[in-house]
């Protein structure tokens, strides 16, 4: 493991990607901010005294994405094609998570794009919010999905508190939530449920619908059986499959945004 | 009422719950699956369930609904714990209420018939010579066929 950012003499140089190959890029990044519960309060009813606090973050983070290369030194600077900037607020935590995806097609990563927007949205959340609140904490920024390039893709495999579904000494309850698919770019979201996760090593991950052989769950099975050798254990044996949570056949079709697990026989009762 | 939960029940109170205030059941019959000790192997000494929400949900509510359809039931209950459970643990409980036994009898062996088969839940069990998946069996299969045979 290297790091590209040194050369050989240990000296910090921007890497020359003028030969590397332009792929499809995308990076999803998340983070958080912690209020008062009556802080948040006021920001969902717009009672705060510098506006309309959601919009100007989210502008704040767009624009933060398009910048990331005049920050942070080694980056170059990218024509991204696609910043969106989410928020959810969690009155449950009294916080809002902010989420932001950058995408482009180019020859590096998206993800320090997708980082930077997250981190300034919270910056500006708490700017726009600090009059009422100056306690606020900005907290978990890190990197949830990456797609695109030689690196390969990334899924950030959440730690055991938060995914409460079981993998050896785990305990129990839910599947994490994979990434989203929009109209842009259709897409299918995958699980990989029990034993067969474990094998698989992977529980979740996103797959461009125009990447499947047919839109059907055989032609998903070939293209992550084209994708990872790992992958032809889906045809093996007894694996069953269901689509948005029915039983499924490989003739069954897909469509975008369906949600696909692959799971070993049941043994519940 | 179909229930999927990491807490543990109380069958006697779930029964009671589900006959209050009724005097039209004649019949009702309970069944509560615990942990063993042993299994695939003799040390079984924690069982950890997996399940898939949503697809859970609605499958036991299938099933309940195929009980409900083939014989006159007043009343069902059904909860299937997930997480990690210890010997002698309560894992499942189904009660199922009618105004005669035969049909609470056979509606309550159907319904955990088909779970055994349908329902999205996995077992993982902890020994003390390693984890491992517990494995499908083909007698679960025969058990559950038994109610395909006789309807078709």
């Amino acid at each position: 493991m290297n790091l590209t950012h040194l050369n050989q003499r240990g000296e910090a140089h921007m890497v020359d990607v003028a030969d590397k190959a332009e792929t499809r890029r995308e990076a999803t990044a998340s983070g958080h901010i912690l209020m008062k519960p009556d802080t948040l309060a006021l920001l969902i009813d717009g009672g705060l005294p510098k506006g309309d606090v959601l919009a100007t973050a989210r502008i704040a983070g767009i624009q933060a994405a398009k910048r990331t290369h005049e920050l942070i030194p080694l980056c170059h600077a990218l024509p991204l094609s696609k910043v969106t900037v989410d928020f959810h607020l969690d009155e449950q935590n009294s916080r809002v998570e902010v989420i932001a995806t950058c995408r482009l097609k180019g020859r590096t990563g998206v993800e320090m794009e997708a980082l930077t927007a997250v981190s300034v949205a919270c910056l500006t959340l708490y700017d726009m919010c600090k009059a009422v609140d100056k306690d606020m904490e900005i907290g978990a920024i890190h990197l949830d999905a990456k797609r695109g390039g030689k690196s390969g893709d990334y899924q950030r495999q959440p730690g055991a508190a938060m995914t409460p579904i079981v993998t050896g000494e785990g305990a129990a309850g839910q599947v994490s939530v994979g990434t989203r698919c929009d109209i842009d770019s259709p897409c299918v979201r995958v699980k990989f449920l029990a034993e067969l996760r474990e094998r698989l090593g992977v529980s979740d991950l996103t797959l461009p619908l125009d990447t499947l052989p047919s839109t059907d769950v055989g032609g998903l099975k070939s293209a992550l059986a084209k994708r990872d050798a790992r992958f032809t254990r889906l045809g093996e044996g007894r694996v069953l499959c269901a689509v948005n949570q029915v039983m499924a056949l490989d003739a069954t079709p897909i469509t975008n945004d369906d949600e696909v697990a692959f799971f070993p026989p049941v043994t519940g009762g | 009422m179909i229930r999927v939960q990491e807490s543990a029940f109380d069958p006697g109170s779930e029964q009671r719950q589900l006959l209050e205030g009724r005097s039209d059941i004649g019949a009702v019959v309970s069944f509560t699956g615990l942990v063993r000790d042993f299994n695939e192997r003799p040390d079984v000494s924690a069982l950890t369930l997996e399940h898939y929400p949503g697809m859970t949900e609605t499958a036991l509510g299938e099933i309940v609904a195929e009980a409900q359809a083939r014989w006159p039931l007043q009343g069902v209950r059904l909860i299937h714990r997930v997480g990690r459970l210890s010997p002698g643990d309560p894992i499942v409980l189904v009660v199922v209420a009618s105004a005669h036994r035969r049909a609470a009898f056979e509606a309550c062996d159907f319904i955990m018939d088909y779970l055994k088969t349908r329902a999205p839940f996995w077992k993982k069990e902890h020994s003390n010579t390693g984890d491992y998946w517990v494995a499908e069996r083909e007698s679960d299969h025969r058990d559950a066929s038994r109610w395909e045979s006789e309807n078709d």
